[in-house]
């Protein structure tokens, strides 16, 4: 009890002993974690945005008006085996122009679907997909059934997650690249804190040594001094993350109209659990880097 | 001076620094529970570095450090802790905590070690008194005379019961008055059972109290007598 007391209170005193150093090393850390933050928040929206994409990727096979339905049922039951494949739905010819006259009622800038006698659309199969990357291959199997004489032609448009998937590699390694470099420069602003705190407390350090206290007893508290930073620093990283949520969530939705981010209150958690594990694991890191170093012997 | 029972053993000991000068050299020497012994000799001969091997804050270069039936040089770093728990050692400069008082210096050992509340209370109590310092334990060291520093010292070195206590020139910045003052207390605490080693230059002291004297001279003991004078 005596031995934690001294520990706890040598890591407090430790802290406060040098505050301009302290408080620099606080708001290194409290930047880096809003870096760490930020990455996070962004890695999951623009998952949460690519499976979004996903689950609409689709691949229309428009058929030809000739084809004869079981044709049309064979053809639709062999996709439908693919495992890419989520599910298959048949679009008559009819069904396609009751979209078209929908769609005409609520967009006015269309003009009224006039009725021109004869139904120019042609009947199509949707395919649903179960994961984007597999687009291609389906549709280069539909393709391969152009000219057949049931499908002629295929549209699909997958692009668009084919550029967020890379948006998202892009993004982890830059994110990873800029976190790393200022993982170093916590890690260097804590280890030159805590050296500081050996130094302030060399004599006592010493006195330790002589009359045989463990060196685990000599370490513990730059260490939790350490830890003490990292979680000052992930106070105020939260805190500025959860000032700045507000306005941030509204100028998102202001500009993109809206924000396929799902940020429920299960993420939050997760997310401040997490800065604070980085944070506490930088700055016992940071501190017995420091004490290794300026506390041989 | 028998092998049986020896506290402190010294077999063939040297120490070379890296340049090549020897601090010590063909050391052989054996101390035993219980005794009283000075080491003389002028800034240099090796008495500093003496002590330095016996707590482990130096290696030996060559030869066997035993104390307490314990190899010094062979025990592992964890052990260090628990060898200096059994020799007490003060030095010239006090060494004591400035922001702390005299009774928190005396229990700073206690509370370093990982002692319990009642036991630092009790003991640090036990050699606050027993260095007569009991009414002085709320002054800082600053508010001390030298001597009361130095008894504090002695305290703290003391409050960890030790086997040995060693002093590193005790009274060398202090005046002849409270040099007296401290010496008797050392021999006190030799008397109730603690083995202590003194390494001084005051050969006042040590002609007056007729006690084993080690001479040290460039690294080499060159006397060990019994009942001995400062000089030859």
């Amino acid at each position: 009890m005596t031995r934690l007391t001294y520990i706890l209170g040598a890591a407090w005193q430790g802290f406060w002993r040098n505050p301009v150093m302290s408080m620099a090393s606080t708001f290194t850390v409290a930047l880096m974690l809003l870096l760490f933050a930020f990455f996070l928040i962004a890695d999951r929206g623009l998952q949460s945005a690519v499976s979004l994409l996903e689950s609409k990727v689709e691949l229309v096979g428009y058929l030809s008006d000739d084809a004869a339905v079981s044709e049309i049922l064979d053809l639709k039951a062999r996709i439908e085996r693919d495992p890419a494949v989520s599910s298959v739905t048949y679009v008559s010819k009819d069904d396609a122009l009751a979209r078209l006259r929908e769609l005409s009622e609520q967009r006015a800038d269309l003009g009224p679907v006039e009725d021109i006698g004869v139904n120019p659309l042609p009947a199509s199969l949707e395919v649903k997909l179960r994961s984007a990357q597999e687009s291609r291959r389906v549709a280069e199997e539909m393709r391969a059934e152009v000219g057949s004489g049931v499908v002629t032609d295929v549209v699909d448009n997958p692009q668009v997650v084919d550029k967020l998937l890379t948006i998202t590699r892009v993004l982890s390694f830059g994110g990873f690249a800029v976190l790393g470099m200022m993982l170093l420069v916590a890690l260097f602003v804590i280890v030159n804190t805590i050296r500081i705190a050996v130094h302030a407390r060399r004599d006592e350090i010493e006195i330790m040594k002589l009359v045989g206290a463990t060196n685990w007893f000599v370490r513990w508290p730059f260490i939790l001094e350490g830890m003490l930073v990292g979680a000052f620093g992930a106070a105020v990283a939260l805190a500025a993350l959860m000032a700045a949520s507000g306005p941030v969530t509204n100028a998102l939705i202001g500009f993109l109209d809206i924000l396929p981010v799902s940020l429920g209150p299960n993420f939050i958690g997760q997310l401040a659990a997490g800065v604070l594990g980085f944070a506490l694991l930088v700055g016992a890191g940071g501190a017995t880097i420091s004490v290794r170093t300026h506390l041989a012997k | 001076m028998g092998k049986g029972n020896d506290l402190i053993s010294l077999e063939d000991v040297s120490k070379r620094y890296p340049n090549g000068t020897y601090a010590l050299r063909d050391i052989d020497l054996h101390i035993e529970a219980g005794e009283f012994v000075f080491a003389v000799g002028s800034s240099g001969a090796g008495k500093s570095t003496l002590n330095r091997l016996l707590i482990r804050e130096e290696l030996s270069t060559n030869g066997r450090v035993v104390v307490d039936g314990q190899d010094v040089g062979r025990m592992t770093p964890g052990k260090v802790p628990h060898l200096r728990r059994k020799v007490g050692i003060v030095f010239q400069d006090f060494k004591l905590l400035q922001t702390k008082t005299v009774y928190e210096n005396v229990a700073f050992a206690l509370v370093v070690t990982g002692h319990g509340h009642r036991v630092i209370r009790e003991e640090t109590e036990r050699a606050l008194a027993l260095v007569g310092l009991t009414p002085r334990r709320r002054h800082f060291p600053r508010e001390l005379s030298g001597g009361e520093q130095q008894r504090t010292a002695i305290a703290r070195a003391l409050v960890m019961r030790p086997k040995i206590l060693v002093a590193d020139e005790p009274t060398g910045n202090l005046d002849p008055v409270t040099t007296w003052e401290i010496i008797k207390l050392l021999v006190r605490v030799n008397e109730m059972g603690t083995t202590v080693l003194i390494a001084t230059h005051n050969a006042e002291i040590v002609n007056a109290l007729r006690r084993r004297v080690i001479h040290l001279d460039h690294g080499r003991i060159i006397r060990d007598e019994r009942e001995g004078l400062y000089a030859a």
